[in-house]
């Protein structure tokens, strides 16, 4: 297994260096160029007031403000569509690719092979944001004296490490829609789509009274993407229900990939039965 | 009691509405060589997924080395070789790597440097990244990671696919190799002169269902006769008009007939003409095979 293991993370190097130093960029701007903004952000409340950017969950008022809404609401964003591609690749993708029959060939349970795979995408998940974290923090010692905050760069750091379970659960989530949809790419959009309607539907319910009771059905209201997030520090309650939800959808893959008729191609309910009228031999 | 390394009864697939395979009854003997031939989309590749539990049988069941393929498929792949028909490999990796890892995953690995000699064999560089290869290189690839374990059962797709001659021969000498030291090979092939060469039975399974199971020496005798006459006095053209009979050529000296029924009928009738020579032409395996696909012929297994 450790040599499978091996083989997963091997797999993943390029895409782990490639998405790392991309993300990173993202933060180390958005950092580097606050002390520049600043006065000027203070005065465009009242834009920012606007519906759009409360449903965005943007507030710009501090640097715990902007940092929070920009670095601590749209990592996970964007950091959830590698999840959603590496996810469903490494088990919908290479079963559509005719390399999951190869692995499947070998003297290894079933649940043996989603479990290697889901270690090695958490594994790949947390190297990107320890990179993303890194580069971030290295950004923000360097703009400190400019920058009116109580922030530390510990506080920087682990703001971002605490990304990692949410992240986790998008991810898996997609690794279970590769063992229940018929291919990749549906199995790809459907995930696409929970991460969208969470990210909008957890931001929308907040502006919207009549929303607020389903606001706990989304997994960004686990993320407090606010400065309050440095006040009080990331509520234990909110990571446990993220890790949660990842390790049950993450069962529920190992479940149905048990079941599942590799390549197939069909959803579960999908499962063959002999017509009546099959002229069966004597 | 014969002692049979594959054994299925009413294995039965379907998906959806669509069929794979209905009513598989085959035994495959320990210690032969077993030819699984049929026409694309007839059940081939399905029959040898649901073995290796790459897919699950609608009804039916299936048992491999004397195990349930299903419920007991990590035992019995330990001790089977695989080669599937559209191999998709690690392109990232260098095919050392890859043989390295294959064996690391097999509890059954007495000889981790085997792969090493099976390439060298089959002049096959294993310090290039597998993206690389060609397609025969491959195949190739596949073929040293279906071996590799020295297997006591091996289940190929169509295994000399994209390898040029003298390879297509060097792994024709391998199934004859493992089959010799004790293996099973049960593999599937559409180029019938290598089956013929090789196979000590042949199964044709066709729109799902196993027509035939035979012998390969007792299906090229027995399957029809082809004839050659020379007469005397040339017969009428319905002289040989008769069901199970099909005249083939003639010409100023005779008559060639393909004898499928009714050869006592043929040989009087054709005795009344007066015979000067008559001359049995060898069938092939392909020309048998190919009365299979084009009549859909039942059968019964052997």
């Amino acid at each position: 297994m450790l040599r499978l293991l091996q083989q997963e993370l091997r797999s993943r190097r390029n895409g782990i260096i490639g998405w790392a130093i991309g993300l990173s960029l993202l933060p180390a701007i958005y950092v580097a160029m606050y002390p520049q903004f600043q006065d000027s952000l203070a005065g465009m409340q009242d834009i920012l007031d606007m519906e759009i950017y409360k449903a965005m969950g943007m507030s710009f008022g501090t640097f715990e403000d902007w940092l929070a809404s920009t670095v601590i609401n749209l990592v996970p964003l964007i950091l959830a569509i590698y999840a959603v591609l590496d996810a469903t690749g490494t088990l919908a993708g290479e079963e559509d690719n005719g390399k999951l029959e190869l692995i499947l060939a070998l003297p290894i349970k079933r649940w043996q092979i989603v479990t290697v795979k889901a270690i090695a995408h958490a594994i790949a998940l947390f190297l990107i944001l320890l990179i993303v974290d890194i580069v971030t923090t290295i950004v923000f010692l360097g703009i400190e004296s400019q920058v009116e905050t109580s922030l530390t760069a510990w506080d920087v750091f682990w703001s971002l490490l605490y990304l990692w379970p949410i992240v986790m659960a998008f991810g898996m989530i997609s690794l279970f829609l590769g063992t229940f949809a018929p291919s990749r790419r549906v199995a790809a959009l459907i995930a696409t789509v929970v991460v969208i309607v969470s990210y909008f539907g957890n931001n929308l319910s907040s502006q919207i009274s009549t929303l607020e009771s389903i606001k706990p059905l989304f997994l960004y209201n686990y993320l407090h993407a606010t400065a309050t997030l440095w006040v009080d520090g990331p509520q234990v309650n909110d990571v446990l229900v993220s890790l949660g939800v990842a390790m049950a959808v993450f069962l529920l893959a190992v479940v149905f990939f048990q079941r599942r008729d590799i390549t197939v191609g069909a959803w579960p309910w999908q499962r063959g039965k002999i017509p009546a009228d099959a002229v069966r031999t004597a | 009691m014969t002692d049979y390394i594959i054994e299925t009864k009413g294995l039965s697939v379907y998906y959806g509405r669509h069929r794979g395979i209905l009513d598989v009854d085959l035994c495959v003997e320990t210690g032969e060589v077993f030819g699984f031939l049929g026409p694309n989309g007839a059940g081939k590749t399905t029959t040898q997924r649901v073995l290796l539990d790459i897919i699950r049988p609608t009804a039916g069941e299936a048992h491999m080395l004397g195990l349930d393929c299903q419920k007991e498929g990590v035992v019995a792949r330990d001790r089977v070789g695989y080669l599937p028909g559209e191999l998709s490999l690690y392109d990232n990796m260098k095919a050392r790597q890859f043989f390295k890892m294959y064996h690391s995953l097999q509890k059954n690995n007495s000889d981790p440097k085997y792969w090493q000699t099976l390439a060298d064999r089959i002049d096959l560089d294993t310090s290039r990244k597998i993206r690389e290869y060609s397609r025969g290189n491959k195949q190739k690839v596949g073929v040293v990671m279906a071996f590799m374990n020295k297997p006591e059962l091996l289940i190929l797709d169509e295994p000399t696919t994209g390898l040029d001659p003298l390879v297509q021969q060097t792994v024709m000498e391998l199934v004859r190799e493992a089959n010799q030291a004790g293996a099973t090979v049960f593999f599937s092939s559409h180029i019938l002169p290598e089956v013929h060469a090789v196979c000590d039975r042949v199964g044709i399974i066709r729109e799902g269902k196993l027509v035939a199971t035979e012998r390969v020496e007792d299906m090229t005798r027995q399957h029809f006769k082809r004839v050659r006459f020379n007469f005397a006095n040339m017969p009428p053209d319905d002289a040989f008009s008769k069901d199970g009979v099909i005249e083939l050529a003639r010409d100023e000296d005779g008559i060639t007939l393909e004898v499928h029924h009714h050869l006592d009928v043929v040989m009087e009738t054709a005795a009344s003409y007066g015979i000067i020579d008559i001359e049995t032409i060898p069938v092939s395996l392909e020309e048998i095979f190919l009365a299979y696909y084009g009549r859909g012929n039942g059968g019964s297994n052997a």
